[in-house]
């Protein structure tokens, strides 16, 4: 039961089938009790006319009947109410057979009539009258008047104030029968209707859920891991789009994240698979006799230059990672460029001698937004970068309209034009120098991009093969 | 034996290369995929050790050019793991392949299995008459005694007994016993087979005047 009062669909339902249930009674009752009123109507209309001829002939017999010695003038064509009522109830009297044809027998649909005087004394009635009638009480005044369905019978039922009090009634069985099957037909059209409602409502509520469903089956196929897939959203509603999108949104960013995790992983093992094999081939070779110090020193200085080698490419994965996964700007503050520069390029020419190279620095203040520590190993990053490429270093930096930018400059062999796309890919070496020799891991500028990308600015490279390299380098400034 | 490495990490060829010397392998190395390309193609190796990422021609590459000439067996060194690589390596051309990191044992034992295997032998023990030869603890016995032989004696029998039937010139010994470092005095080849007859027995190796020499 829990499961039907937590299911969407079928709530709809419920709620669907009781509103639907509500219209089809509305709709079928008053109709059936408008049938039955004009039915009733016709009925007592059809009991007025039998009354009437009653009447007619009761009259008639009045008049034949000769008044009392003391009464009205004799000839007098024009006989009063209660005179009437007096000659009729004054002596027994019988009406003519023609009179009395419609009030015969007990057939289904016979008629009847009763009439008393004031004092509930019989004047006349049919033989087929039943004998528990109930009269209206005789009115001070002028003439009470009622019609009333008494079991199977329909009663027109008058009593005036002269002292008359007539029942004429019918038997209404054939018509109730009547009523009776179109009672049941309502019922059963209204139950036809209620179910096709029902039945279009399961599927509309269906139709309606469907893309839910879509939704859900493709959200756990994500989850189980097939990061790819999304949900698709063109034949959706908008309501319904809309929510999808979000979670597209929220899926490829999930998968991004997913993808830069798994690309780290594989980097990281590819990059120190060779220093490993290298300590193993060292370290068994030392290890299978024994040798003479000089060249346990020589291997000691392989394994502890490889080592070296791993750390330093463990420490740029690690920052590398850090700087792709910093989401939030909490760490941005503002700072001085230029200061920042100051230190980096006086930090980096003594390296810079000791290659015979030179570092120039043009540095006017330029205000950003950012983390200082992160900007100063960008500038860091792409100065080394430049010295390793075996050129002279100028390094400038200006405020601007768009933020504070600065560039790397430098007159080394500059980057061939096929490769400048690809520079600042992890491990992509465009001078194809071997790691292990010159010290650098291939990180440095997917590091020094990161940085960037994380601030929301703009890094650039141009280069003229044999005129050096260029990096432009862009960010925000306050506000 | 005489193998060439070819291997850009300038640390991790020295490290093989000595491995392979000690295990008494003549040993040519290449920094880069061009050099070892030219070598492989200059030289005639009996093994050739092939890195995959290299600069400039990577290790498929070099296998591609080398293939059609070249049927010394090729043993590829990558750090890419996938079934796909390993696929794509040995259909290329490739004998075997090696993951890094991996024990340098390993590396040895596979590089013996395909020397062997190039030369038409299955087993790791090589019979010859009263002669048996070890190949894999590099020991020989004469009727089921051992007998003590020096690295370069051991290194003359074995490419000997493994060409079993073929007369063996003395260029392609020199190609094959001794390196690009080595000199090459060629009385020292006279020396060796006189030492090896005197502990093995003078018809152990029999010289056909002008060809070379030979054991039946």
């Amino acid at each position: 039961m829990k499961i039907f009062f937590h299911s969407l669909r079928w709530r709809l339902q419920a709620w669907h089938g009781l509103l639907l249930l509500l219209v089809v009674a509305g709709a079928t009752v008053p109709a059936y009790r408008l049938a039955r009123d004009t039915q009733m109507q016709r009925i007592d209309k059809e009991l007025d006319l039998m009354e009437r001829g009653l009447f007619r002939a009761l009259i008639d017999v009045a008049k034949a009947t000769p008044p009392p010695a003391s009464e009205a003038p004799q000839g007098s064509q024009f006989l009063g109410l209660a005179e009437f009522i007096q000659r009729l109830s004054s002596r027994p009297f019988e009406l003519p057979a023609s009179a009395l044809a419609p009030f015969q027998g007990q057939e289904s649909g016979y008629a009847y009539f009763s009439i008393l005087d004031r004092n509930d004394s019989l004047l006349v009635k049919s033989e087929n009258a039943p004998g528990d009638l109930l009269f209206l009480p005789v009115p001070a005044t002028d003439l009470a008047e009622d019609a009333r369905s008494v079991g199977n019978r329909r009663e027109r039922l008058r009593s005036s104030a002269h002292g008359l009090k007539i029942v004429v009634g019918q038997d209404i069985t054939p018509e109730l029968q009547e009523l009776h099957a179109m009672a049941w037909l309502h019922v059963f059209i209204g139950l036809a209707v209620w179910l096709c409602g029902l039945l279009g409502g399961w599927w509309l509520s269906g139709r309606a859920i469907r893309p839910i469903q879509t939704i859900s089956q493709t959200a756990a196929r994500i989850a189980e891991g097939n990061l790819q897939e999304r949900i698709d959203i063109t034949a959706m509603d908008r309501e319904l789009g809309d929510l999808s999108h979000v979670l597209n949104q929220t899926f490829e960013r999930l998968h991004d994240a997913f993808e830069r995790q798994r690309q780290f992983t594989a980097d990281a093992s590819h990059e120190l698979r060779t220093p490993i094999t290298i300590l193993l081939s060292e370290t068994q070779r030392l290890l299978k006799r024994d040798r003479t110090p000089e060249e346990y020193r020589e291997a000691l200085e392989t394994c502890g230059a490889t080592a070296q080698r791993m750390r330093r490419l463990v420490e740029a994965l690690l920052m590398l990672a850090r700087q792709e996964n910093r989401d939030s700007k909490a760490h941005h503050q503002t700072c001085d460029l230029a200061s920042i520069l100051q230190e980096t390029v006086a930090h980096l020419t003594p390296l810079a001698k000791a290659r015979g190279l030179r570092i120039q620095a043009a540095l006017s203040p330029s205000p950003c937004l950012g983390d200082a520590e992160a900007i100063s190993i960008l500038a860091t990053n792409l100065i080394s970068n430049a010295l390793q490429h075996g050129g002279n270093v100028e390094v400038s930096c200006s405020a601007k309209e768009d933020g504070a930018r600065f560039i790397v400059r430098d007159d080394g062999p500059g980057i061939p034009a096929e490769d400048l796309p690809h520079v600042f890919e992890r491990f992509y070496r465009a001078d194809q120098a071997r790691s292990s020799i010159s010290g650098h891991t291939g990180l440095g500028l997917s590091i020094a991009k990161a940085i960037v990308d994380n601030h929301g600015g703009r890094l650039q490279v141009t280069s003229q093969p044999g005129q050096g390299a260029c990096f432009e380098v862009q960010l925000p400034t306050a506000g | 034996m005489r193998i060439l490495v070819i291997e850009d990490d300038p640390h991790l060829l020295r490290s093989l290369a000595a491995n392979l010397r000690e295990e008494n392998y003549a040993v040519d190395t290449a920094e880069d995929g061009e050099e070892g390309l030219f070598k492989a193609q200059a030289e005639s190796y009996d093994a050739i050790v092939l890195d995959v990422m290299m600069p400039r021609l990577n290790g498929w590459e070099v296998l591609a050019r080398l293939r059609p000439g070249c049927k010394a067996p090729v043993l590829m060194l990558t750090a890419r793991d996938t079934v796909q690589d390993r696929v794509k390596g040995l259909d290329t051309g490739a004998d075997d392949y090696l993951t890094k990191p991996f024990d340098i044992d390993e590396l040895l034992a596979r590089l013996r299995a395909l020397i062997r295997r190039a030369a038409g032998q299955t087993h790791s023990v090589l019979e010859i008459g009263p002669l048996s030869l070890d190949t894999a603890a590099r020991l020989v016995r004469l009727a089921g005694q051992e007998v003590p032989l020096t690295a370069r004696e051991y290194a003359l029998l074995e490419y000997l007994a493994l060409h079993r039937g073929q007369v063996v010139s003395r260029t392609v010994l020199y190609e094959h016993l001794f390196d690009e470092e080595d000199s090459t005095l060629s009385n020292l080849l006279d020396v060796h087979v006189s030492n090896l007859r005197k502990k093995l027995g003078a018809d152990i190796i029999t010289t056909r005047r002008g060809h070379g020499y030979c054991i039946a």
